[in-house]
């Protein structure tokens, strides 16, 4: 997140003002990349990886934990690390050392919303040569014992991807009260949010633009002794500092959920998010459509996310809690009164999972799309004029259905053409599952596209398998010249299935059942197309997926009807791009590793964190089955997950006898293949 | 006959023998019928009257290309690429017509890819599959796990060739390395001791060995070590040694069910072809955008005789 950009944000009413215009300026700049960009070829895949840290404090004495919120004098001690620098890492927004063509280069840190969060990312961005990718998880560990090594003794960089008892009283160091002029919320004080003014304006825009304050329910576990209906015990009804604390008077806060009223609750969240450089604009809206049906599977897989608010969650990954932690949408645009002042009903918050196909691509079927996209038509008839396609006008101009929340005075006395600011004003907060990124102005990069609903993993040798899974499998598309699509609506539908409780194991979700062209004569992208055959007839599209449960997407089905179309399954698809690479043994082995752990995940035989998490809170001594995740509990979760990671070899969840196990088997195994290791 | 460049195959851990042969069996299907059928995987309701071959073949001399062949030039500048072409000898077959059976195979794909070099050519000789058991492990190990094993499973036809004629078939090779056709050269499932046998005997060494073990992180350390120390690069793979039996010929080109319709069933009159088919040699080919690891193209030929 770059954060170079300063000057006087404007309040909600003048920055509403002025939000047609900012538009219309982003609009004129992406068109001006778009005429710049449409032709660029990039001949190499780069791609990163992006790790975000809670940073976390322990008081050993009184046996509790808190979030720290130093991450400003973190940064400074990374920025200011002279060995740091000469390795050609330290902090972008600050300092950094050069960029080695040749050698290593040390990775680098970035300030996030939560000022409690520290991203990192590899120093350079990773080729595909598979010594590249077998330097993802040392580099992964390497960015971890970096961020240890500029905080306190009592503090630690974890990756859970929330911490459990956010907004409750006590978690955070140094102490700040709650109900800030900005956040207005009972539970977290101002100070949660990074102090760059572009985050409290966000956090305050947001609240203004809607009415009120977020409102995120979360549907709370129900165990023998929770009370039914479950009233969140720790809303406060009497506070009557801000008009906003009518808000749960109001209804806000639902039974049977459990209640939170900020940005900083979602925002505050950690993910793993990979970004691909494609080699032109048509590879780019390739992978961003194949990409975007496997964005549920692997949230339900990566799912981490069971607490929140000191309270076990009926859910198991962070997605809809941060979609509401930034709805900024009115009554009018959510349905609840009348259209009077506002120009549409929105359907999806800015934070949701993604609504368009892009890529030109004669497989793209009309009913993948949706009939009811909400696009700003006078953005798109500019677009169109403007020289771009009717599909990739229609993907902008449903972005800019949004109002831009922070805007800066400064900014809009001219517009400069040679800029992007007023286009990513918009692009980068609407945060969908996938994005479509043109190029930077005046840089050399390429058209990217960023595949964001991963949770982070405990262990930087998951982030590694998930973040290596997905490089391979984006290789594997564009080399088989696989098929996922499916209607979009189909694939929201499985980001809401996602979400529930164990839903590896006990959901299925809509998938292709046949990823192959239908005919055997394609191949790369780059294969002439085949001239004169007539296009095979399409059947119905109903025809072409069905539920599936995540091991049958992940290692295939298996059907006794041979006439029946069997999806092979992502792994299998990824064995057999591997079969066709000259792959070395010792390479593949250590590939296997990765592959294992996803093929295990997907099979039930290893677990998710959530499930892990949810095992530990609620087999702990202190836990009364009453759904409460208390601050000792916290405090020992929180501590085993870092011990995880303090002597993690490579070995993956499955629960507490088998964690045991599984560290002899891997011990086992590098005992086998002692030249390997 | 060609199996155009279908990559996929349809269940996992299949080797490339089920690869090669529903290559070639989509890539005729292709090619017989327009409209093409709206399922590939065969399952027609009604059987069609299949069409008489001469319909998608090319007779050019005595060769019968099944199906018409036209060749797909790579897209980008040669030097963007890899290219792995494995040549799979096949079991029957007398050493000596080996030597113009190797030249042939590189011409087509040379041809097919419309480029004049290829940068890794690995052979594959019939009978001869790794196996780590067959390997002296190191005293220390005791494997236990059977999963670990490498598979036989798919190569059981005919023995495995002497080393004589194996020395004699690489000299073959060494010519092309030579005229720049090939830069580097690779042998298939050879493990120790016929690598120490073999070795001495040449002249350009194997830059690269393939062997295909399940579990690629069981591979004996003796052989990793010699690996390491000759230089030569111990590759994954996961093909059969015998990629093409005579049987499953007979039935891809047969006009039984399953068959495409060249090969003229007992007892029948017409055009159809009539004989033994013997298979000679099939060779694979892969061309891999290096900056970006794209398969762009991938395929196989395969080249059988037909005797009266």
């Amino acid at each position: 997140m770059g954060l170079l950009a300063l000057g006087t944000p404007l309040e909600w009413p003048e920055a509403k003002k002025v939000a047609s215009k900012v538009r219309s300026w982003g609009i004129e700049q992406l068109l001006a990349i778009w005429g710049n960009a449409k032709g660029k070829e990039r001949a190499a895949l780069l791609w990163g990886d992006e790790i975000e840290y809670l940073v976390v404090c322990y008081d050993e004495q009184n046996r509790k934990v808190r979030l720290s919120l130093r991450q400003a004098d973190i940064l400074a001690a990374l920025a200011n690390d002279e060995k740091l620098l000469q390795e050609g890492g330290g902090v972008p927004d600050v300092q950094r050392g050069p960029v080695k063509e040749a050698e290593t280069t040390a990775p680098v840190f970035h300030p996030e919303f939560g000022r409690f969060m520290l991203e990192a990312t590899p120093g350079k961005p990773w080729g595909i040569g598979f010594k590249d990718l077998l330097d993802v998880e040392p580099n992964m560990k390497w960015r971890r014992t970096i961020a240890r090594e500029h905080m306190e003794k009592t503090e630690y960089p974890i990756t859970l991807t929330t911490f459990p008892r956010l907004g409750s009283p006590d978690c955070i160091v140094p102490s700040y009260p709650a109900s800030g002029p900005k956040l207005r919320s009972q539970y977290v004080p101002d100070e949660i949010a990074n102090p760059h003014i572009r985050f409290p304006t966000l956090a305050a825009n947001i609240r203004w633009r809607r009415g009120r304050k977020v409102e995120i329910n979360v549907p709370v576990f129900r165990d023998e002794k929770t009370q039914w209906p479950f009233k969140d015990p720790t809303v406060n009804y009497d506070l009557h500092q801000w008009p906003e604390d009518d808000d749960v008077r109001n209804g806000a806060a639902k039974d049977n959920h459990i209640y939170m009223d900020a940005m900083a609750f979602g925002m505050g969240s950690c993910c793993l998010q990979i970004t691909f450089q494609a080699k032109n604009i048509q590879e780019g809206r390739t992978m961003y459509d194949q990409l975007s049906p496997l964005g549920p599977i692997l949230l339900a897989l990566t799912a981490a996310t069971p607490i929140y608010k000191g309270f076990l969650a009926d859910t198991d990954v962070r997605w809809n809690q941060i979609s509401r932690a930034v709805d900024d949408r009115t009554p009018e645009e959510l349905g609840e009164k009348p259209l009077e002042n506002d120009r549409w009903r929105l359907p999806k918050s800015r934070y949701a999972s993604n609504s368009t196909y892009i890529s030109q691509d004669p497989r793209l079927r009309r009913e993948y799309l949706d009939p009811d996209l909400v696009v700003d038509e006078d953005i798109k008839k500019r677009l169109v004029e403007g020289g771009m396609d009717d599909l990739l006008a229609t993907h902008f101009a449903h972005l800019f259905i949004r109002d831009p929340i922070v805007v800066f005075a400064e900014d809009l006395e001219t517009l400069d053409l040679s800029k992007a600011d007023h286009f990513e004003n918009l692009q980068s907060t609407n945060w969908q599952h996938m994005r479509f990124k043109p190029p930077p102005p005046n840089s050399d990069m390429g058209w990217r596209v960023e595949f964001r609903p991963m949770e982070i993993q405990i262990t930087d040798f998951e982030n590694a398998a998930f973040s290596i899974f997905i490089v391979l499998i984006t290789r594997a598309i564009l080399s088989f010249n696989l098929n996922f699509y499916l209607p979009i609506q189909r694939v929201t539908e499985n980001m809401e299935t996602a979400h529930k409780r164990d839903a590896l194991s006990t959901e299925k979700f809509w998938f292709r059942k046949n990823p192959f062209g239908s005919h055997s004569h394609s191949t790369g992208t780059s294969t002439p197309a085949e001239g004169s055959r007539p296009p095979t007839p399409f059947g119905p599209v109903e025809d072409e997926y069905e539920q599936m449960t995540i091991n049958e997407v992940i290692n295939g089905q298996t059907s006794a009807d041979s006439g029946k179309d069997c999806f092979p399954g992502l792994i299998p698809l990824v064995e057999s791009y591997l079969d066709s690479m000259n792959v070395d043994v010792e390479t593949r082995c250590e590939l296997a590793r990765y592959l294992d752990l996803i093929r295990k995940r997907a099979d039930g035989t290893y677990w998710t964190a959530a499930k892990w998490i949810r095992h530990f809170v609620q087999s702990h001594p202190k836990y009364e089955k009453d759904s409460v995740v208390g601050e000792e509990i916290t405090f020992d979760l929180v501590k085993a997950a870092e011990q995880i990671t303090r002597e993690e070899e490579g070995w993956a969840w499955v629960g507490d006898v088998g964690a045991e196990k599984v560290r002899t088997l891997r011990q086992g195994w590098r005992g086998r293949t002692g030249v390997f290791a | 006959m060609s199996g155009g460049p279908s990559v996929i195959r349809r269940h996992t851990f299949e080797k490339s023998n089920t690869e090669l042969t529903s290559s070639l069996r989509a890539n005729f299907t292709a090619h017989q019928s327009s409209p093409p059928t709206p399922t590939t995987n065969g399952n027609t309701t009604a059987p069609k009257p299949k069409p008489p071959f001469k319909s998608w073949t090319t007779q050019q001399d005595n060769t019968l290309w099944i199906p018409t062949h036209t060749p797909f030039p790579l897209s980008e500048p040669r030097e963007s690429y890899d290219i792995t072409v494995k040549l799979f000898y096949l079991p029957n077959v007398p050493a000596d017509t080996r030597c113009v059976q190797t030249r042939e195979a590189i011409n087509l794909v040379l041809k097919e890819l419309g480029t004049s070099s290829i940068d890794l050519l690995i052979v594959s000789f019939p009978g001869i599959s790794f196996d780590a058991d067959d390997e002296e492990s190191d005293l220390d190990d005791t494997p236990s796990a059977p999963d670990s094993l490498a598979e036989a499973d798919c190569d059981a036809d005919g023995a495995p060739e002497d080393i004589d004629t194996i020395v004699t078939t690489w000299h073959t090779l060494e010519k092309l390395h030579e005229e720049g056709l090939v830069s580097n050269l690779g042998i298939s499932e050879f493990g120790c001791s016929r690598l120490e046998k073999f070795l001495p005997r040449t002249k350009v060494k194997p830059s690269v060995d393939q062997i295909n073990v399940r579990d690629c992180c069981v591979v004996p350390k003796p052989l990793i070590l010699y690996a390491k120390q000759q230089q030569i690069q111990l590759l994954t793979h996961n093909d059969c040694t015998n990629v093409l039996p005579r049987g499953t010929l007979r039935d891809i080109l047969g006009s039984g069910e399953k068959g495409v319709g060249v090969l003229a069933g007992e007892n029948e009159d017409g055009e159809r072809l009539r004989g033994e088919v013997q298979p000679q040699w099939v060779v694979k080919y892969t061309a891999v955008v290096k900056d970006r690891g794209v398969v762009e193209s991938k395929g196989y030929f395969a080249v059988a005789e037909l005797r009266e």
